[in-house]
């Protein structure tokens, strides 16, 4: 069974608005990590959204087409209980901490879902160091600089153990041992046969994804391994998304 | 000549005991683009925010255009250094994003026409004509990064820090911010860019300060 | 020393109730005076608490005003002609509420000057106060300080435009801090949606229970410090409970 199946999936977030999502098609299995790239008001936050149920909250909403998560349809599902299937990092970390210290930030989740203390002690023990911000672990999260309140924000989410992660745009404000960190993490993830949906602007970061989509005005433009699709220039530059000039062209 | 100089500055927060920053001296001249680079967590942005004044050393001290930056008020700094948050949500506080991008203007007493022509201009330079009338905190990260940069450029300050202009923004738009810092500078404006984006360090910067350990290292451009 | 949030929580109680009670100014001021040994036994900075407290300065002076000029029983103290300006219960009443709003203010710093919001919380939690309510405490505390620090942040940001706010005609001033205010709120109301999302993104009240990586203990001391507060405060109530 597909982790992720989605099929002729559209979206706009008011009935008669344009559709952000215009009949998306696409797959994850166990054990990959599909990347999603596009220029900005493509549609990748809105797909990250829905994905992971949390479109639901946009009531006006208007979804056709079919999602399923492990099987299930997240329209159909509360988005707590959906959380436990998915878990999204959202782009920006200050709106996603909430916790007077990164040691709480983490544990609560795995709190939520009634794990016992010393369970719990031990995934967030083992998520610090993972991440590497065991140092920051009594510090309150408002505190931390851009990019360790991403890290705090990934840790926080992989404390739900979801077999699909969604990331929206973690990598970006991550410096280059940062940025290597994640990738190795994923990388574990991916071995231990869970799904991933990367989303990034910056081709470079995501690389090592097994497959990658490029989404154009809501429509996926290729969905294809990602060597293939990186190695194709022509293409990638017809969708703006390299240069191979120097300086930009107005016209 | 120096524009903004540090001597000996140093900022610890109360109860850590590393310093955030240890006697930084460096001196930032007025021409070029300047890119501060380093990891996650090693100063950049006190730095910035300590050049501006937003943040008090806890020792050493600042100079703008050799003046102690003690004796400007912030909106005089304001006026000569524009200064874009690494947190954009930050730095908003109007309506809607026509608003925001005119403010600056507006209160520096700019006829409204010649206002309003700016805004127009940023507009739809940054591509934000359709957000005119949308509350700034609405938009997206990379939006918003866009609105925080239109804004301060606006009011064509002599000189600018952007603190990760970069992150959110996608090739695309990473050009058009290109070519339009390019523009300013050659106008006359200097940069001083906070990044972790190697690509855009490369391609913009004609000086590269590394920061390691609450230490500044010059490296070459 | 190290109390337990809950154990500070009930000497917190039992002297608000006393402040409310009692209503003479030598009660008062002995409670004042306990309230003051007691900041010093946890050693919180008392000049801290101070600088904080001292806007709330004029406002405690105008409600002692307020009692002095407007409660006209008992013997004159001072008088213009034949009618009384100052009487004794005038002044009594004055120095009453100033005494019991200082208490009750010395008491809310010693709670949360000596507490850090999470451990607040897990004690409410485990004295079976419904997690919500603990929760939503302590996401309060959390966030007041940062509420503070975004209405300066954009006071800052408004003046690094280039606004001399100092200079700006008063007029003009309060316009622009209205104009300022809808976007705060704003802001706010959206950050607490994107919050709420957060949370549920992590399933905040998936089941109707929770559990908690720490645990608080409460020790000999924390019992005895608890039982002793209560008692004392009844005596202090009514002597006469023993009878």
């Amino acid at each position: 069974m597909e982790a992720v199946a989605v099929k002729g999936l559209t979206y706009k977030y008011w009935p008669g608005g344009p559709l952000v999502l215009n009949g998306i098609d696409f797959n994850v299995s166990p054990g990959e990590i599909a990347a999603v790239t596009g220029l900005s008001g493509c549609g990748k936050s809105t797909l990250c959204l829905c994905v992971s149920g949390l479109i639901n909250y946009n009531k006006g909403g208007v979804m056709t087409g079919e999602l399923l998560v492990n099987g299930k349809d997240v329209r159909y599902l509360k988005t707590a209980s959906l959380a436990r299937e998915v878990g999204l990092v959202f782009q920006d970390p200050d709106t996603q901490l909430f916790s007077p210290t990164v040691e709480d930030e983490i544990a609560f989740a795995p709190e939520n879902l009634c794990l016992p203390p010393g369970q719990i002690r031990e995934r967030v023990d083992y998520l610090l160091d993972l991440l590497g911000i065991a140092a920051l672990a009594e510090a309150n999260p408002y505190n931390l600089s851009g990019g360790e309140k991403s890290l705090v924000a990934l840790a926080a989410v992989l404390a739900l153990d979801p077999q699909v992660l969604v990331i929206d745009e973690v990598m970006s404000p991550l410096d280059p041992d940062g940025k290597k960190r994640v990738a190795s993490i994923l990388d574990k993830l991916r071995a231990a046969g869970k799904s991933i949906i990367i989303v990034e602007h910056d081709l470079e970061a995501v690389a090592f994804a097994d497959r990658l989509m490029v989404l154009n005005n809501g429509k996926s433009a290729r969905f294809d391994r990602t060597e293939k699709v990186l190695a194709d220039w022509d293409f990638l530059a017809a969708a703006g998304l390299i240069y191979d000039d120097e300086g930009l062209n107005n016209g | 000549m120096a524009f903004i100089e540090l001597k000996q500055v140093s900022f610890f927060y109360p109860g850590k005991k590393e310093p955030v920053l240890n006697s930084v001296s460096h001196s930032f001249g007025k021409d070029g683009i300047t890119a501060v680079v380093g990891p996650n967590g090693s100063g950049k942005t006190t730095l910035t925010k300590i050049m501006v004044g937003i943040v008090q050393p806890n020792s050493g001290e600042v100079f703008l255009d050799s003046l102690p930056l003690k004796k400007y008020s912030l909106a005089e700094i304001g006026r000569r250094i524009g200064y874009v948050f690494q947190n954009t949500s930050h730095q908003f506080f109007c309506a809607t994003v026509a608003e925001e991008i005119g403010f600056g203007l507006k209160h520096l007493g700019k006829e409204s026409e010649a206002v309003e022509e700016k805004v127009e201009f940023y507009l739809e330079y940054f591509e934000l004509t359709a957000y005119r009338n949308v509350f700034p905190l609405r938009l997206s990260y990379g939006e918003k990064q866009r609105v925080a940069i239109a804004a301060v450029l606006a009011n064509s300050p002599d000189y600018c820090i952007l603190d990760e202009p970069t992150v959110g923004l996608d090739v695309y738009r990473k050009r058009l911010l290109e070519n339009h810092l390019k523009k300013i500078v050659r106008l006359g404006s200097g940069l001083l860019i906070v990044s972790h984006d190697y690509n855009f360090v490369k391609r913009i910067a004609d000086r590269v300060v590394r920061m390691e350990n609450g230490q500044v290292q010059e490296g070459s451009g | 020393m190290k109390l337990d949030p809950r154990t500070k929580l009930v000497i917190i109680i039992c002297i608000t109730t006393l402040a409310l009670i009692y209503n003479t100014p030598g009660r008062l001021l002995l409670l004042f005076a306990l309230t003051i040994i007691l900041i010093l036994f946890f050693r919180i900075n008392l000049a801290g608490i101070w600088s904080s407290l001292k806007k709330l300065l004029p406002l405690l002076l105008t409600l002692f005003l307020v009692q002095v000029i407007f409660l006209r029983s008992g013997t004159a103290l001072v008088s213009v002609g034949s009618a009384p300006l100052i009487t004794a219960n005038g002044l009594a009443a004055g120095t009453s509420v100033m005494l019991r709003l200082g208490i009750v203010c010395f008491v809310a710093v010693l709670l949360t000057s000596s507490t850090n919001s999470r451990d607040f919380v897990l004690g409410l939690a485990q004295w079976k106060i419904p997690y919500e309510i603990a929760f939503m405490v302590s996401v309060t505390i959390r966030f007041l300080p940062v509420l503070r620090e975004e209405m300066s942040n954009i006071i800052t940001a408004v003046q690094l435009r280039g606004v001399e706010l100092k200079k700006v005609p008063w007029r003009e001033k309060i316009k622009l801090y209205c104009s300022l205010f809808f976007p705060l709120v704003y802001g706010t109301i959206l950050k607490a949606q994107r919050l709420s999302l957060a949370m549920e993104a992590r399933c905040f009240r998936i089941y109707p229970q929770r559990t908690y990586l720490r645990r608080l203990r409460l020790t000999c001391i924390d019992y005895v410090l608890m039982v002793v507060s209560v008692i004392a405060t009844l005596i202090f109530i009514n002597p006469d409970i023993w009878r």
